[in-house]
């Protein structure tokens, strides 16, 4: 299951954040999104809150860099969706 | 009113029990942070500063933690020094800045920090006319330009905007970073001169900004229900300093409640907000957003509301018009100049105010940074084997840029790994120069630079090599080569995020065949002007399968097929990787509709 869902996040990171050359496979599990790795930047980070919010009711910390450690790799996010998503 | 001058500099006699900082997210009995407090941190920057150096000196400042930003600020005033205020704190922009001043300040490498003892503070004086602080443009330029302020600018403009937006003890909430004018303005000096409170730290996220706002309207419940017996009571309300790219991505399911009631203002400025984005935020916040258009060079110009006026009126004391070619021109108080000043901008004058039509040059913002294109076009043109480069704001995506490169073919990539790896070296490469967010998303590799008969990069070329991002049952376009009017040669990439490819997760994605087929159909319809009805195929093959990243040439020839009648024609396609054949075949068309 997690496989599953991990594969449906990094669609939802490519469709949202308009990634055009990026497929499923570029995404290490373990690899920063941010800065390194992906190389994704602070606009992106507002853009994925949004769409984790749109696509399964997540709200995120109100402090700023607990919610975003979640952010850190596929990993982490998966695990935040999986223990808080509410559909 | 107090004086709120900032050269009768009003944090000196401000009321020493009285907030100046607030821990949004504490609890009533330790949110607020006195003036006492802020005093006593000036004292330690200036026992830090003299140990350093004697007074009269020129510092680079950057600090996050805004109060304690302001702390070393005023301690540098009231010692006669003035600051520079670096845009980032990447490394080359500090380096920039080092051969300006006398050490770096604040939390970057090799920053001096005052340390934990408070001492008295030592008051000087501020001249009107003398330096305060230089800042950069805002965002990242290839060529950052440096702009000084004395304290009479500066003065000019809070004035302004304490007797238009007066803040009244209520809470500053700032969302944007005060190393550039509009934050140092709004988010860190009004709040000194106007002696309200700031929030300790910058408030980045909406569910930070959601939590802070709901603390802040329960503190006031608790008040008026006599719970709280706290000296200290809670700012009146709040007024959040902030920018198009927060507000354009504001979560609408997040807890607003709290908002309508506790926000009292809502400023936007670094690029002109969207009438949705705008719209959105009031619907969201409850409070609509003043939008503030201006400058780091010239300060601020206009503002507007946009659900009462879409155009932009000018501050109070700011003098514009235009001329022929439509340029703004400028006279204002918070200029060095007391004569007109012509801006980059064009603008149309109207009955209610003006609009903004763009920039005269080749600056634009990229998520409320501006940049030069042409720097970045120049310094893309660095990196080996890069034989020509452009950048191009594409319309549809309006915080992302994209760029057409032209390369050695030798270093043109073939397929999604070698394309991935070029992509990244060009970004490390930019990144040594430009912030993450302005550098290009959407690159286009091309071997021959696509101009039209005047030799120029025309508007429909760019639109052709962008188009499989608005419709994504296309190939990625890359030019088209004609060798006479019946055969040409289009050269291709599969996109990544092509429609056809999706369904195929568990095995690996490859582009169908009849897509292949269609694709022939289209472009030679395009760029041969094949016309007729779709009769059928002929000796179609597919010896190999073409996979998304994948760089192609597609070879149409279009000839007359006199066997199936007069006026009918077969269009022969050969799609050619550098290996190999993906595909080959003929398709017949009859002319009898003629379409």
């Amino acid at each position: 299951m997690a496989d599953a869902l991990e594969l449906e996040l990094k669609h939802l990171i490519i469709d949202t954040l308009e990634l055009e050359d990026v497929t499923p496979e570029d995404i290490d599990r373990e690899e920063p999104l941010f800065v390194e790795g992906l190389g994704l930047d602070s606009i992106d980070a507002l853009e994925l809150g949004l769409a984790l919010q749109k696509t399964y009711g997540i709200k995120l910390e109100a402090d700023s860099e607990e919610s975003r450690r979640h952010f850190a790799n596929l990993k982490s996010l998966a695990a935040l969706v999986e223990e808080r998503r509410v559909d | 009113m107090a004086d709120v001058s900032l050269l009768s500099a009003p944090w000196r006699n401000a009321p020493l029990d009285q907030p100046i900082g607030w821990r949004c997210a504490a609890p009533l009995s330790q949110a607020a942070v006195s003036w006492s407090v802020l005093h006593g941190r000036i004292g330690a920057w200036q026992a830090l500063l003299d140990s350093l150096a004697p007074q009269g000196q020129r510092w680079l400042l950057h600090l996050r933690e805004p109060l304690e930003f302001a702390a070393a600020l005023l301690a540098c005033w009231e010692r006669g020094d003035s600051v520079v205020l670096p845009a980032d704190d990447r490394p080359e922009t500090l380096t920039g800045v080092d051969r300006l001043t006398r050490g770096r300040l604040g939390d970057v490498a090799e920053g001096h920090r005052a340390g934990p003892d408070g001492g008295i503070p030592r008051w000087g004086t501020l001249d009107a006319d003398a330096l305060a602080l230089s800042l950069y443009t805002s965002g990242s330029s290839g060529d950052p330009q440096r702009l000084d302020k004395c304290f009479a600018q500066l003065d000019a403009e809070l004035s302004m905007h304490a007797r238009l937006w007066p803040l009244e003890g209520r809470l500053v909430i700032s969302q944007v970073s005060h190393q550039h004018i509009y934050g140092l303005l709004f988010a860190i000096l009004r709040p000194l001169c106007e002696r309200a409170p700031m929030a300790t730290s910058l408030c980045r996220y909406p569910e930070t900004l959601s939590d802070w706002l709901a603390r802040l309207a329960t503190m006031h419940h608790s008040a008026s229900a006599g719970v709280s017996s706290d000296t200290l009571d809670a700012p009146p309300g709040a007024v959040l300093i902030t920018a198009p790219p927060p507000l354009e991505r504001l979560p609408r399911e997040l807890d607003w409640q709290a908002a309508p009631q506790m926000l009292s203002h809502i400023h936007s400025s670094g690029a002109p907000l969207s009438q949705a984005a705008s719209d959105g935020a009031l619907e969201a916040l409850g409070v609509p957003v003043s939008e503030i258009y201006g400058s780091s060079e010239t300060g601020g110009i206009a503002w507007r509301i946009q659900q009462q006026n879409s155009c932009w009126t000018p501050l109070p004391g700011v003098e514009i018009r235009d001329d022929a070619q439509g340029t703004l021109w400028l006279r204002s108080p918070f200029l060095d100049s007391a004569d007109w000043q012509r801006q980059a901008d064009r603008i149309s004058l109207e009955t209610s105010g003006f609009r903004l039509l763009g920039r005269v040059d080749h600056i634009l913002k990229v998520g409320g940074k501006r940049l030069s294109l042409t720097s970045m076009d120049r310094t893309l043109g660095t990196y080996p084997g890069v034989l020509g480069a452009r950048t191009i704001a594409l319309p549809e995506r309006n915080t992302r840029l994209g760029a057409i490169v032209q390369l050695e073919p030798a270093l043109i990539p073939q397929d999604h790994t070698t394309r991935r790896a070029l992509t990244e070296a060009l970004r490390q490469h930019l990144l040594e120069t430009f912030e993450s967010t302005v550098i290009p998303r959407y690159w286009r590799f091309v071997d021959a630079w696509p101009s039209n008969s005047q030799g120029k990069l025309a508007g429909a070329v760019v639109t052709q090599l962008f188009r499989d991002l608005q419709n994504r049952r296309v190939p990625r376009w890359l030019g088209v080569e004609f060798e006479g009017d019946e055969r040409c040669r289009v050269t291709l990439e599969v996109p990544e995020r092509l429609i056809y490819l999706q369904g195929h997760f568990d095995a690996k994605p490859v582009v169908p065949g009849v897509v292949i087929v269609q694709w022939a159909i289209e472009l030679a319809r395009e760029h041969l002007g094949l016309k007729g009805e779709f009769q059928g195929l002929e000796r179609v093959k597919f010896p190999r399968l073409l996979c998304p990243g994948d760089r192609v040439e597609l070879l149409l020839f279009l000839a007359p097929d006199p066997p199936r009648g007069e006026r009918n024609v077969k269009l022969a396609f050969t799609l050619k990787g550098r290996q190999a054949t993906h595909a080959s075949g003929k398709a017949l068309f009859s002319s009898s509709g003629d379409r």
